[in-house]
């Protein structure tokens, strides 16, 4: 080619390459939401003119409808600078922004045309977009004016938007009072759940609980670095693996809360029983098995009440809302116990109402077969995972009251656990020692309970 | 050029108008000795290189910062002797370390796991650190015997205040066996 | 409606005080006087001679990557520009600004990506640039200080990219400069962590790494130093070195094609500009697609607690990123990349040899061309390394392994030569062999004066080794992969250490002899230590922890 031609040539080029760059620039993805909007709007306006009888009025509607469908083409932002919040929502969901909108109510029924639902009710009404942004309830990427991005459900952004009941879990940031409060149920009812299957007797809440596994009171800054992609891999939510390509990323924190509920932990972090990449043996997660006992409405809400525990989050003083304290029934004896016993989360591990231990990994438990060197791994982790906790009834028959407060106060070493196989892992999980932890009183009442459940031995011990 | 007429009279005669000039004491009629062209250019040049050095000089010194905003991690752990032998978990949900106390003195860890950053727990009857994610398991020193953890714990900088405190820097971090256990990352304390 | 005489008009626009005032010239005509004239009259053309020799034209002479790197440097600079009205050097917001460019901003994403795979490009061109000189031979004399100058550049740009690179703030930018100014906080002397630092009294708030970061990690103070650096400080010193290094190609004739009696030169208005030209144009268009096509990469928001696994520098860096896994950082960071680039600048005053001045000669400079094209090649196999083999916690994954896969942690390594404890033997054989060893590959390459027949001595070698490695299979010390190794690296290392220079340096002068021995040994070295640690797990050959040098 001859550089005459060249030059025509190569100037046609970075001159069609600059329109093709201002084209992809100019036609962004949020351009025709919003003119689609434009469009419905007036054409809404137009039909309330003509079937409006009164000539000013109509003539007015008319004028409106003509004005809303030369609305400008921007991007539009709402900006709470309390809460740092600057989100691009409403650049395509125009139904919500409050200056195009401005009874914040429509007609229409898909997303992202539609007004937010329930504007009149008190919710809504004591947390005004101007003030809140959306992103503080709702969480995702403000900044972004892509849909995916937006929505925060892609790599890089660790606070996707929260869907469904967990959006609860925004409420949790700033009321304390969030247990009593209208509108918060699910996350009320998550924080119940939490205390009522024992998580607490493992996983403090700032400073609350059981020191055995992760302190959970900052769970939803928890960065997402710190989570093994080879554990995301075995997730499974409603049996499907998670995707995570960059645009479909759900390998995101909600998921990894609702992946300890809604499946065995113990599949999800399986670690290295049979010391193949390590020096000695390494025990799957120590967590036991809910899968059975918490449902999927239920893990819902306990992923929602987690979601709003954050330390990151700045909240300003105006916008904190605080809560009356916690009034503790007044019980006593072995009803107290029985309280004690969920209080401090004993069922965490021993079981609801102590009924039966739960799992413990490579404890010597009931229905096991005899340990077998030659056994195949496969069934030997079968038979390392039937190790269970002491189920306590068949146990406290052989304490006095008072053994079995000093056992509860000193707590139970791992390494006092009888291993199922001897050179497999040590138990992940102990008895922690509770001595200063629970009350004298409460101790007393909680050996009261515990020996009154306990199952009479034949031999009248 | 003839000098001017030494006049002793400050005041001059009018009668001899062609030399008005005042007196003046008598100048000498040469300088001692004339400075060279080219000891005053050296002169000259030295200066302005002198000036460039000392321009450099202080460059360099502007470039480090007198201040900074970096928030003090140094927190006072409380007297030496109200710890017992072995490992205290005092300050681990504030300030996130484990205060240790040998026979022969103290030493700090930050407790934060190696591998990706979780905070291990203390399993005395173990005699070892475990840490709930992905099962790490470290000896006292901080030594990994187990897991994925691809280094020892951090030891940090801990030293005994004159008034018998425990001072703590987390700012200063030390993991390598030969160092840790030495002055900075370790503070002498004798056991009674 | 009148005819319009386009010409007529045109004639009377430039003749005009006006057009005349601010283009001079007037109306040019397709003259040999004009055509100089096109030259002369033009303040950015006017560093062209009139005319060229005809070998300054040829494109699979010169590649263009001059040029070309050139255009990138223009096209980051304007890129540059524009991204600065909308960008805040501070850490609350400077990852909210690169976000409001992807999102909210007029080619705010394209700006981006273009001042991104622009400067990446221009890495790569000037690295390009740097190999066809060194393969033609036009930094031998009289132009050995416009190569110097030419190191000089690639060093700022490379400078410029990492500085360029913490600007968005996100976990990519923390962790890279985190590693990479670690490196200098391991600098002899200067650096704390160095040796002989602690001794001068180097701690991490008065070293050389202080200075850089303005503070004693990565933070408020860093984000503001390296935007100065990127976009005022260092291209105000490539300005002055681009001239510099303009006036010289310039005053050096322009081209180090050998003198040919007679030789018909060409006007440079044409041939030459019409060439830049279209070089220009294709760079542009090349990164216009680029960057409409794909977009540059953010990460997380940078969070100073939590550490990417793996954290790996730019790719440019990372192939010293993959040193540090053979030797210190000291000698890794600092005393390597030093020894380049001093090496680099040294290469036009060891070079005696006349020939291949000014075309490809393959033959005539044999050490040259291949201990140059070693070092090349070294280096981008390190950074294929460090960038495609490594994954989490740095082990080594290969291509088809997907980096959630569990790797058992490594082996113990160990150590040859140290105090008790420490190695394997003592210390006080360790270092009088180990400087025994190097003296003798110094200087018997230029003792032997006969020259060495090639094939038999490495056949002699290779046998000798193969023997050893036998013995130890035999042994049980190795297996066949370990012996494998052995065979390669060594055998290479002694032949482009030993017998190359023996052949073809023993003939020069002893300062010049031993400068380029000294870094033939250095790059062999680092071969060999590669071989150690991989196959060996060899920690260190001599350690001397008392005074942190490790070896």
């Amino acid at each position: 080619m001859s550089y005459r031609k060249a030059f025509i040539v190569s100037n046609a080029l970075v001159l069609a390459a600059f329109v093709w760059a201002f084209a992809k620039d100019f036609y962004a993805p949020w351009r025709p939401y919003q003119a689609k909007y434009y469009q419905m709007a007036a054409d809404e306006l137009d039909k309330q003119a003509a079937a409006e009888k009164d000539e000013k009025k109509s003539a007015d509607l008319k004028v409106a409808a003509k004005k809303m469908r030369r609305s400008p083409m921007e991007i539009k932002q709402i900006i709470s600078v309390d809460l740092g919040r600057f989100d691009r929502c409403v650049t395509c969901h125009v139904g919500m922004d409050e200056y195009t909108n401005t009874t914040l109510k429509n007609n229409f029924t898909e997303h992202p045309y539609k007004a937010h639902p329930k504007v009149d009710t008190a919710l809504i009404k004591a947390h005004p977009f101007n003030k809140f942004g959306c992103t503080s309830c709702h969480s995702g990427q403000g900044l972004a004016t892509t849909v995916e991005a937006a929505h925060g459900w892609v790599k890089h952004w660790e606070k996707p938007m929260l869907k469904g009941v967990t959006i609860q879990g925004s409420c949790v940031k700033c009321h304390d009072n969030f247990e009593t409060l209208k509108g918060a149920e699910v996350a009320a009812q998550g924080k119940k759940l939490f205390n009522k299957h024992g998580c607490q007797g493992c996983h403090a809440i700032n400073g609350k609980g059981g020191v055995v596994s992760v302190e959970l009171g900052d769970i939803a800054d928890k960065p997402f670095e710190r989570i093994a992609g080879y554990n995301f891999k075995k997730v499974r939510i409603d049996g499907k693996e998670l995707p995570n390509e960059h645009h479909d990323s759900h390998w995101n924190l909600q998921n990894w809360i609702r992946a300890h509920i809604v499946n065995d932990p113990a599949v999800v972090t399986p670690n290295d029983p049979f010391a193949h990449y390590n020096s000695e043996p390494i025990p799957p997660s120590g967590m036991p098995d809910f899968t059975k006992e918490i449902g999927k409405d239920e893990a819902e809400a306990i992923v929602a009440y987690l979601s709003g525990l954050t330390k990151e989050e700045i909240i300003p003083y105006r916008y904190h809302v605080t809560a009356p304290p916690a009034k503790e029934p007044q019980l006593s004896g072995a009803a107290n116990g029985k309280r004690v016993y969920e209080k401090y989360g004993c069922q965490g591990c021993h079981g609801l109402e102590a009924k039966q231990g739960r799992r413990r990994f490579n404890a010597a438990g009931d229905g096991q077969k005899e340990y077998d060197e030659k056994m195949p791994e496969a069934e030997q982790l079968e038979q390392m995972n039937l190790g269970a906790e002491p189920t306590l009834p068949k146990l406290v028959g052989t304490y006095t009251k008072d053994e079995l407060i000093h056992k509860i106060e000193a707590g139970v070493p791992a390494a006092d656990a009888k291993k199922w196989s001897p050179k497999g892992p040590m138990p992940m999980v102990y008895m922690p020692a509770w001595k200063g932890k629970i009350s004298k009183q409460e101790l007393e009442d909680l050996a009261t309970w515990l020996i009154s459940i306990g199952v009479k031995d034949d031999s009248g011990f | 050029m003839s000098d001017t007429n030494p006049n002793p009279a400050p005041d001059s005669t009018p009668q001899s108008p062609a030399a008005p000039v005042a007196a003046a004491p008598a100048k000498p009629a040469a300088p001692a000795k004339p400075i060279s062209r080219g000891d005053f250019l050296w002169a000259g040049w030295s200066m302005l290189a002198a000036f460039f050095a000392a321009s450099a000089a202080a460059g360099a010194r502007f470039m480090f910062p007198n201040v900074i905003y970096e928030p003090s991690q140094k927190f006072n752990a409380g007297q030496a002797s109200g710890y017992d032998l072995g490992v205290s978990t005092k300050w681990l949900n504030e300030q996130r370390v484990w205060i240790v106390r040998t026979p022969s003195g103290f030493y700090a860890m930050w407790a934060r796991c190696t591998h990706l950053g979780c905070t291990p727990n203390w399993w005395g009857d173990q005699n070892r650190f475990k840490c709930p994610c992905h099962g790490s398991n470290y000896t006292l020193d901080g030594d990994v015997i187990a897991g994925p953890a691809p280094m020892p714990l951090w030891r940090t900088k801990v030293e005994l205040a004159p008034t018998g405190d425990l001072i703590v820097d987390k700012a200063v971090l030390e993991n390598k066996p030969g160092k840790r256990e030495h002055a900075p990352y370790f503070a002498n304390y004798a056991s009674a | 409606m009148p005819t319009l005489d386009i010409e007529k008009i045109k004639k009377e626009v430039i003749d005009s005080q006006l057009w005349r005032s601010v283009f001079r010239g007037g109306v040019w005509k397709d003259t040999p006087r004009d055509r100089a004239g096109h030259i002369i009259g033009n303040v950015w053309l006017h560093l062209h001679p009139v005319k060229v020799r005809p070998r300054a034209l040829e494109w699979l002479y010169t590649w263009g990557m001059g040029g070309i790197s050139f255009a990138l440097y223009l096209i980051l600079t304007l890129t540059g520009v524009a991204l600065m009205f909308y960008y805040r050097p501070t850490i609350g917001l400077a990852y909210r600004d690169i976000k409001d460019l992807e999102f909210a901003v007029t080619l705010g994403m394209f700006l981006r990506n273009a001042h991104r795979w622009a400067a990446q490009a221009m890495v790569v061109a000037v690295i390009a640039h740097m190999v066809r000189v060194f393969l033609t031979g036009a930094y031998k004399k009289p132009r050995e200080f416009n190569w110097g100058i030419g190191v000089l550049l690639l060093t700022l740009t490379l400078f410029l990219s990492f500085t360029g690179y913490l600007l968005p703030w996100d976990q990519l930018a923390i962790w890279a400069v985190t590693v990479g100014t670690n490196m200098a906080g391991a600098t002899p002397v200067l650096g704390n962590e160095g040796p002989l630092g602690s001794l001068v009294g180097m701690r991490i708030n008065n070293d050389v790494r202080f200075t850089l970061l303005g503070g004693t990690m990565v933070g408020e103070n860093t984000l503001l130093r390296f935007y100065v650096m990127h976009c005022v400080a260092v291209p105000l010193v490539v300005g002055i070195l681009l001239i510099l290094h303009f006036w010289r190609i310039r005053k050096d004739s322009f081209s180090a094609a050998p003198y040919v009696a007679n030789e018909e030169k060409v006007d440079v208005w044409p041939h030459l500009v019409k060439r830049e030209y279209i070089a220009a144009a294709a760079t542009v268009l090349f990164i216009m697609v680029w960057s409409i096509l794909q977009n540059a990469p953010l990460e997380a928001i940078a969070n100073p607690n939590v550490t990417t696994n793996p954290s790996k520098a730019p790719w440019y860096f990372v192939g010293l990123q993959e040193l540090l896994v053979y030797f210190d950082p000291w000698i890794a960071g600092v005393v390597m990349p030093g020894l380049i680039i001093v090496g680099l600048i040294a290469i036009p005053y060891i070079d005696t040899n006349p020939k291949g001045v000014g075309y490809y000669a393959w033959k005539e400079r044999p050490f040259a061309n291949t201990l140059f094209m070693l070092g090349v090649v070294m280096w981008f196999a390190l950074i294929y390394i460090g960038y495609a083999l490594r994954g989490p916690n740095y082990a080594w994954y290969w291509p088809w392994e997907s980096w959630f896969m569990v790797k058992p942690a490594p082996p113990p390594t160990w150590s040859v030569f140290g105090p008790k404890g420490e190695g394997a033997y003592s210390m006080l054989i360790g270092i009088p062999l180990m400087g025994a060893v190097t003296a003798a590959w110094m200087l018997l390459p230029k003792l032997i004066q006969k020259e060495l027949d090639g094939k038999k001595t490495m056949g002699a070698f290779l046998g000798a080794l193969a023997v050893v490695a036998g013995i130890g299979m035999a042994m049980g010390k190795m297996g066949p992969i370990e012996g494998a190794f052995l065979l390669f690296f060594t055998g290479a290392s002694f032949y482009y250490g030993f017998v190359l220079p023996q052949r073809h340096i023993r003939t020069l002068d002893w300062p010049r002899y031993l400068v380029t021995m000294v870094l033939v040994v250095s790059t062999m070295s680092v071969l060999l230590k590669m071989c150690a640690r991989l196959a060996f797990n060899i920690k260190y050959v001599l350690t001397i922890p008392s005074i942190s040098m490790n070896f």
